[in-house]
């Protein structure tokens, strides 16, 4: 039902083939080698009757990880590297997975930074794509190709203009995110230490 | 009752002997199915036996035994994978396990979900046990305000800590190979960007059935070829592969050592003799030898060793000598006059013999099982062998005079090139030869290690290192064996051992963590719902809303609901079962190879737990057998000196010195070249003795330099031992090389050192 609401949505605007429309959202998009902007997310989860709303900021940088720094409801920070990913709070690891004996944390990593970047080229790779474009503006429906990705995720909705400012996960677990992203900046300097 | 009348009845009766034991022997191994015992340890004294051991190592090395693993790739997953399938588009109808069924990939999740309130990993265990409440709520819920975190299954309430997901990760770590799109893969522990597709090929029929895996290998070559063609790195491994490549190799040593040397015996012998009965009468004797020895063996100890086997017809090999001696001294004699002849020799060879015997009958001292056997075995078949020359040749060898050939003369007449020492030759000799032991003590290295005995070509030894490396897989070479009176007793005490070798910093691989036991799903799963209960209240304040309480789990896990389900087939093969009184399971590991870590290992003390070193033991037993079969030599030297003494009085030194500096030479110049001496090197020592021996007295019963015979005998027989044993050396099986290198330069040292000691004054 909802796959067809979302397709009904579209139906006004300009629909494309594949490969053109990979190319028509690559063409409004920027493609920061550094990225940072700041986050809205509602979760809705069963077992809870309100969504769990939390807000911060976040960091990308192209072929070195991503930065994501809750700072409501709770202090904590999920750094995803090209060799972990390590939650930490208050300075404290409280889970960390090894790329080394766990192959699966590169792919989180590029698919972590393929959403925040609409790198279109990185989510071909995991799903099949389908979506529109209206004037500066996009919308993608993804879905994850046959493999593990599909035991996590039901299928993203991705939508945005030069960068992206919406992202809805469907987890396969019954869990529903909506990720709204603001004020991007690609002229912030570079913190190399960060990904270390 | 002449010489000859007895003769022929005494050849009777041993040729009823001979073919009753053929008979046994024929219904041993036919009827009966009767095979050589294989395992190296039941070659230990029986107390120092350890069957438990034993049958550890044959169920782990069984379940290995028929499978061959394949890695191909080394570049991005898809060129793996394409390489993959022009892989098995070559195998063509092998069979070859590559994908996993969804359904197959769910049966974890089957099995562990309904029992997953007492399942935690040990880093859980001890967060829950110590954390504050306060630290445990906090983390739970960040885990849920972030957008990714570990693989969960199921509801957040179900499970805020993620324990059952941790608990998952930890047991998908046991290996590297995983499941992406359906397919096994593995990805370079050390590059990330490698990625490899594993192919399994499981071979069909039973055990080492050497047929199956040489059928194979052309498949097998022609599959590897395609996926190089793809650009593809392809790294084979396992037991077959192995087993394969040593029958490749003895069929071409086969070919060539073996049909080197029978062309060059047979050679010799044509033209010592100008006919080829002197050599099938004397591979008769040493056939006759092995029947027999085989058969006394069996009805002695029940049951024949390969080593036994091995060495038993390798000491055999002296008989040899009886044969050639008989043939020397009927050379140029009538039909007639052989039993004159045979009645003079009869002494001198029944000393060859009897020194011999002595030095073989010394291995039965030591309370090793195994020598016991190879003495009864070599005494027994020497003796054989000496009586089938002794009775059947004069009635087999032929009528009419063997007229002398030309060669054969020549090289009789060679003994007069060689003076005899004394005084100061004799000292020089000694001298040149106290350097060269001094020269070869001061390089001498021993080293029992079995692996030194490895032959595998280099290419596999290192697909199976680079295997290794990929793999991460723990060693099959040393382990615990656990056993428990029954199954909860067991993973119990396997518990307790994984978690003192996990504080040494071990990889572990165990059943009981797959499949814990009772008591700790029971201690486990109280911990987790405490802890739980405690978080609650702390969770609705931070979140402003009621959390729901975790559905109740309680169901366990229980052993037979493991064995039957696929996911346990990772380390089934480690449950062995009912062994003995009880049950018993192998515990592996990971980062045990330093010789410090097997040390410390080997010193642990806990019920039911018993540590088994494989390599270390097969080492030190080739390094105890070595030891006592050079106390066996020193003796044996001995009571052959007291053996010669007594036919030969104050002559005696000039039969035994030439073989005994042959000996001391022999290891030096082995040990100038480097070799590093184990028990290869000594067995043919011993060998060397019995040969060496025979020639001093062959030729010092008649040791005037006009003399041929007695030389003639010598130097067909040395021939004979170097053309037989001494090509050995040339073999690429380094226990085949170190054993026939020895031999040959002992020999050939004796035969050359002999008449240099016989007395000047014939």
């Amino acid at each position: 039902m909802k796959r067809r609401a979302l397709l009904m949505a579209a139906l006004p605007m300009a629909a494309h083939a594949a490969p053109d429309l990979a190319q028509a959202v690559r063409e409004r998009l920027q493609q920061p080698e550094w990225l940072r902007g700041d986050f809205t997310q509602a979760k809705k989860v069963p077992g809870f009757a309100k969504p769990l709303v939390s807000s911060g900021n976040f960091f990308a940088a192209r072929g070195r990880g991503v930065l994501w720094r809750t700072v409501k409801p709770f202090a904590s920070e999920l750094r995803l590297t090209q060799n972990e990913i390590r939650a930490t709070q208050g300075g404290q690891t409280a889970m960390k997975l090894d790329a080394s004996r766990e192959p699966a944390v590169r792919v989180i990593n590029t698919l972590m930074f393929a959403l925040l970047n609409g790198d279109v080229s990185g989510l071909a790779e995991l799903f099949e794509l389908s979506g529109s474009t209206k004037g500066a503006g996009w919308q993608l429906a993804l879905v994850p190709k046959p493999g593990a990705l599909q035991q996590v995720l039901k299928k993203v909705g991705l939508e945005g203009d030069g960068f992206v400012r919406r992202i809805q996960l469907f987890e396969a677990n019954g869990d529903e995110s909506l990720i709204q992203l603001s004020n991007q900046r690609t002229d912030g300097a570079d913190e190399p230490g960060l990904f270390q | 009752m002449s010489l000859e009348r007895v003769t022929r009845r005494l050849a009777a009766v041993w040729l009823a002997l001979v073919l009753a034991c053929l008979a046994h022997n024929a219904w041993y191994w036919g009827v009966h199915q009767g095979a050589p015992v294989t395992d190296m340890l039941a070659m230990l004294p029986r107390d120092e036996q350890r069957p438990l051991a034993g049958q550890a190592t044959q169920a782990l090395a069984n379940a290995g035994a028929r499978r061959i693993t394949v890695l191909i790739g080394g570049g991005d997953k898809a060129q793996a994978q394409r390489a993959a399938d022009a892989f098995l588009r070559a195998l063509g109808d092998v069979p070859a396990r590559h994908r996993v069924a969804y359904a197959d990939q769910q049966a974890w999740l089957t099995l562990y979900t309904p029992v997953r309130a007492g399942l935690l990993s040990p880093q859980s265990r001890e967060r829950l046990a110590k954390a504050p409440a306060e630290q445990l709520a906090d983390q739970a819920l960040a885990a849920l305000y972030q957008p990714v975190g570990g693989p969960r299954v199921g509801a957040w309430a179900d499970d805020p800590l993620n324990l059952f997901g941790q608990w998952l990760a930890e047991r998908g770590q046991s290996s590297r190979v995983r499941v992406q799109d359906g397919r096994l893969m593995l990805t370079d522990p050390e590059a990330p960007d490698r990625h490899y597709a594993l192919v399994l090929i499981e071979l069909p029929g039973s055990g080492f059935e050497i047929g199956a895996q040489r059928a194979l290998q052309p498949r097998l070559d022609a599959a590897a070829q395609a996926a190089q063609g793809q650009g593809a790195r392809v790294i084979c491994a396992g037991v077959p592969l192995f087993a394969s490549a040593a029958a490749e190799q003895a069929e071409r040593e086969i070919h060539t050592i073996g049909a080197g040397s029978l062309i060059g015996i047979v050679a010799l012998t044509l033209l010592a003799f100008r006919s080829i009965r002197p050599r099938l009468l004397v591979a008769l004797s040493m056939a006759v030898g092995l029947c027999v020895a085989t058969s006394v063996c069996l009805l002695v100890f029940g049951q024949l060793h390969l080593v036994t086997l091995i060495f038993g017809a390798s000491l055999l090999g002296v008989a040899e000598n009886y044969g050639s001696n008989y043939f020397s001294a009927r050379q140029g004699l009538q039909a007639s006059e052989r039993w004159v002849m045979l009645s003079r020799q009869i002494p001198i060879v029944s000393l060859a013999m009897a020194t011999t015997v002595i030095g073989y009958a010394l291995l039965a001292l030591p309370p090793f099982p195994g020598l016991r056997q190879i003495a009864v075995f070599s005494a027994v078949g020497l003796v054989a062998a000496f009586v089938t020359v002794l009775w059947w040749f004069p009635l087999l060898d032929g009528a009419g005079r063997m007229a002398p050939t030309r060669f054969a003369d020549w090289l009789g007449s060679r003994r007069a090139l060689w003076p005899s020492l004394k005084g100061r030759g004799l000292a020089v000799l000694l001298l040149l030869s106290a350097v060269l032991a001094a020269w070869g003590a001061s390089r001498l290295r021993v080293d029992d290690d079995i692996r030194q005995l490895q032959s595998a070509p280099p290419a596999l030894v290192a697909q199976q290192r680079e295997f290794t490396r990929l793999m991460q897989a723990p060693g099959l070479a040393q382990f615990f064996v656990v056993q428990g009176r029954d199954e909860q007793q067991l993973l119990e005490r396997e518990e307790a051992l994984t978690v003192l070798l996990r504080g040494m910093q071990l990889g572990v691989q165990a059943v009981s963590d797959w499949l814990p036991s009772q008591r700790r799903q029971h201690d486990d799963a109280e911990l987790a719902s405490r802890r739980a209960a405690e978080m609650r209240s702390l969770l609705a304040d931070k979140l402003g809303q009621p959390v729901a309480a975790a559905s109740a789990a309680s169901a366990s896990l229980a052993p037979q609901a493991w064995l039957a389900s696929p996911a346990s087939e990772p380390v089934r093969a480690q449950w062995l079962g009912r062994l003995g009184q009880g049950m018993a399971s192998v515990v592996l590991l990971r980062g045990a190879e330093s010789a410090d870590t097997r040390a410390a290992l080997a010193t642990l003390k806990l019920d039911g737990v018993t540590w088994v070193d494989k390599v270390g033991e097969v080492s030190t037993l080739l390094g105890r057998y070595r030891e006592l079969m050079s106390a066996v030599l020193l003796l044996g030297f001995v009571l052959t000196w007291a053996a010669l003494v007594w036919r030969f009085g104050r002559a005696a030194w000039r039969a035994l010195a030439p073989t005994a500096l042959a000996s001391v030479l022999t290891v030096a110049l082995l040990a100038i070249g480097g070799q590093v001496l184990q028990l290869f090197h000594v067995l043919p020592l011993l060998i060397l003795l019995g040969l060496g021996v025979d020639y001093g007295i062959f030729l010092l019963e008649q040791p005037g330099r006009a003399e041929t015979r007695p030389f003639l005998s010598v130097t067909l027989a040395a021939a004979s031992t170097l053309l037989s044993f001494g090509l050995l050396a040339l073999s690429g099986t380094p226990a085949l090389q170190a054993f026939g290198l020895t031999l040959a330069v002992g020999v050939f040292l004796a035969w050359l050192l002999t008449p240099f000691f016989l007395p000047p004054h014939a």
